[in-house]
């Protein structure tokens, strides 16, 4: 029997079968706006597309394991969720030796060693966010600024900064690396591994930052195709 | 207002304040407990200071363990309110209410705020070694863009608050050697000179893999090191590479392949 329980907490954590109702919480959160995606798409709206839809939905799993895999992501859930520990003072960690521990070691956590291949499928998505922007600009045919195409451009730069940012990319720049001076464009890329270390500083930050806005973006373009009068033309320049 | 700050600066400083020191003598078997003092606070007054002036003047049987009263010897660790600081580098003045001072729970009691940390010094044994490079001529030279990463890990001052705040040590006791550990790993596997890649070995006798990258061994370093940053996460990164990585292993198989036919 006991020999059993290892077998299972290898396989799926003990802290999933404690009664946890920030758990709980996380997941239905989790699985409801993910239904909620599925049943309510958005369709373009006056040039503008969604940043959920963009390229499409079916790309969305792998954008969010990106994110569940994510060392920032990692520390938010393994303190908030699992309370494993809610925080660093003693008297306030909510973790202790009665609570069973497996940490990133059990089978289900160890898909978090392959965070580098869901930042490669992110890469390759960070385009589609600049085209939409541009497609946005071009929408009546000549070039047109409106609130909309400001909201995608921020959401595009953050989307950016935050896949720019990320550890797994910082080993693969040069991290993996024990001397910088043995490659080829030494300085450069030793120039470049310090930009991305200077950003990766922030990764939290911009984790957080850019998950608010591409959920702001999202609802923002739902308003606008529910007709609440949001937006506004900045300047529009027409086709000669 | 400025009457404000000055009352509350009187209520810091000038003035007596309560400390609650833990008091246990393991080998008397009685259990331990808080014990309440009060001391005359100076302005600038630390921690220590508080603790040296009961252990000198009001019980001398207070064990406490301090050296150099600069952050820089990493000998008077212990929690402060339940977070684990310096006691040499935590101002009075900073903490409000009653100051309680505790040992470092995550290794075993010798006696009141003095423990035993001998542990990482076995553990720091089975690391494997520095091992340089073959054929190099002497005086090793590197590059300065080569040094900088493992330089930061040598300011670590052994004060081990990094390991007593890590909850996988602390409190769950699993094998994972902790933060301090893997530090000194990284400055070794980071050094240019190096020929080892020890994240192999941190994930597979280190226990790297209980890490969960919840940075409180960051938040607590005295000397500031980005440890779950700039160690904990390239170390897992590096096994990732080594233990993880689909086509990294089978570029590795192959590129071994070719190597033995090779021969």
């Amino acid at each position: 029997m006991a020999q059993k329980n290892i077998a299972v907490s290898r396989l799926i954590p003990s802290e999933f079968f404690e009664p946890n109702l920030r758990l709980y919480s996380f997941i239905f959160l989790i699985a409801a706006a993910s239904i909620a995606l599925y049943l309510f798409p958005v369709g373009e709206f006056k040039g503008y597309i969604d940043p959920f839809y963009s390229p499409t939905i079916l790309v969305l799993p792998l954008v969010g394991l990106y994110r569940l895999t994510c060392y920032a992501y990692r520390k938010d859930y393994n303190r908030h969720v699992f309370k494993h520990p809610v925080a660093c003072p003693v008297y306030t960690r909510m973790d202790g030796p009665q609570r069973s521990y497996t940490g990133e070691t059990s089978s289900l956590f160890k898909v978090e060693n392959l965070h580098r291949y869901f930042l490669y499928s992110a890469i390759a998505i960070l385009p589609f966010f600049y085209y939409d922007l541009v497609l946005s600009l071009m929408y009546s045919g000549g070039i047109i600024l409106r609130i909309g195409s400001i909201v995608l451009a921020v959401n595009a730069v953050l989307i950016t900064l935050y896949v720019f940012s990320c550890h797994s990319l910082r080993s693969l720049i040069g991290g993996r690396k024990d001397c910088f001076s043995c490659m080829a464009n030494a300085s450069g890329r030793k120039k470049f591994y310090d930009v991305q270390s200077g950003l990766n500083a922030h990764h939290e930050q911009i984790a957080w930052a850019s998950l608010v806005f591409i959920v702001f973006t999202d609802l923002y373009m739902r308003a606008l195709s529910a007709g609440i009068p949001l937006d506004h033309v900045i300047f529009h320049i027409l086709k000669l | 207002m400025k009457a404000e700050n000055k009352k509350e600066e009187g209520a810091k400083t000038g003035r007596t304040r309560k400390f609650k020191v833990y008091r246990e003598d393991p080998t008397d078997g009685k259990g331990g407990e808080y014990q309440e003092f009060d001391v005359q606070v100076e302005e600038g007054m630390v921690v220590l200071d508080a603790i040296t002036y009961i252990s000198q003047r009001v019980d001398p049987t207070l064990a406490v363990r301090w050296n150099c009263k600069a952050a820089r010897c990493g000998s008077c660790s212990a929690e402060i309110n339940g977070v684990p600081r310096l006691m040499c580098k935590t101002r009075v003045d900073t903490i409000d209410g009653t100051i309680t001072v505790g040992p470092m729970r995550a290794f075993p009691l010798v006696k009141d705020l003095v423990t035993d940390v001998s542990s990482n010094y076995e553990i720091e044994k089975l690391m494997p070694e520095f091992k340089p490079k073959e054929g190099i001529s002497s005086p090793w030279r590197m590059n300065e863009m080569d040094v900088g990463r493992s330089q930061e890990f040598r300011k670590c001052i052994e004060c081990f608050l990094c390991q007593d705040v890590c909850h996988v040590v602390r409190d769950h006791h699993a094998a994972y050697i902790g933060p301090r550990h893997v530090v000194k790993a990284a400055s070794l596997d980071m050094h240019p000179l190096d020929t080892l890649d020890r994240s192999e070995w941190l994930t597979a006798d280190g226990g790297l893999g209980y890490c969960n990258v919840t940075k409180c061994c960051q938040d607590v370093c005295p000397e500031h090191i980005k440890i779950t940053d700039n160690a904990i996460i390239p170390e897992k990164e590096r096994s990732a590479d080594s233990l993880y990585d689909p086509i990294i292993s089978l570029f590795r198989r192959f590129s071994k392949g070719k190597a033995d036919r090779k021969q």
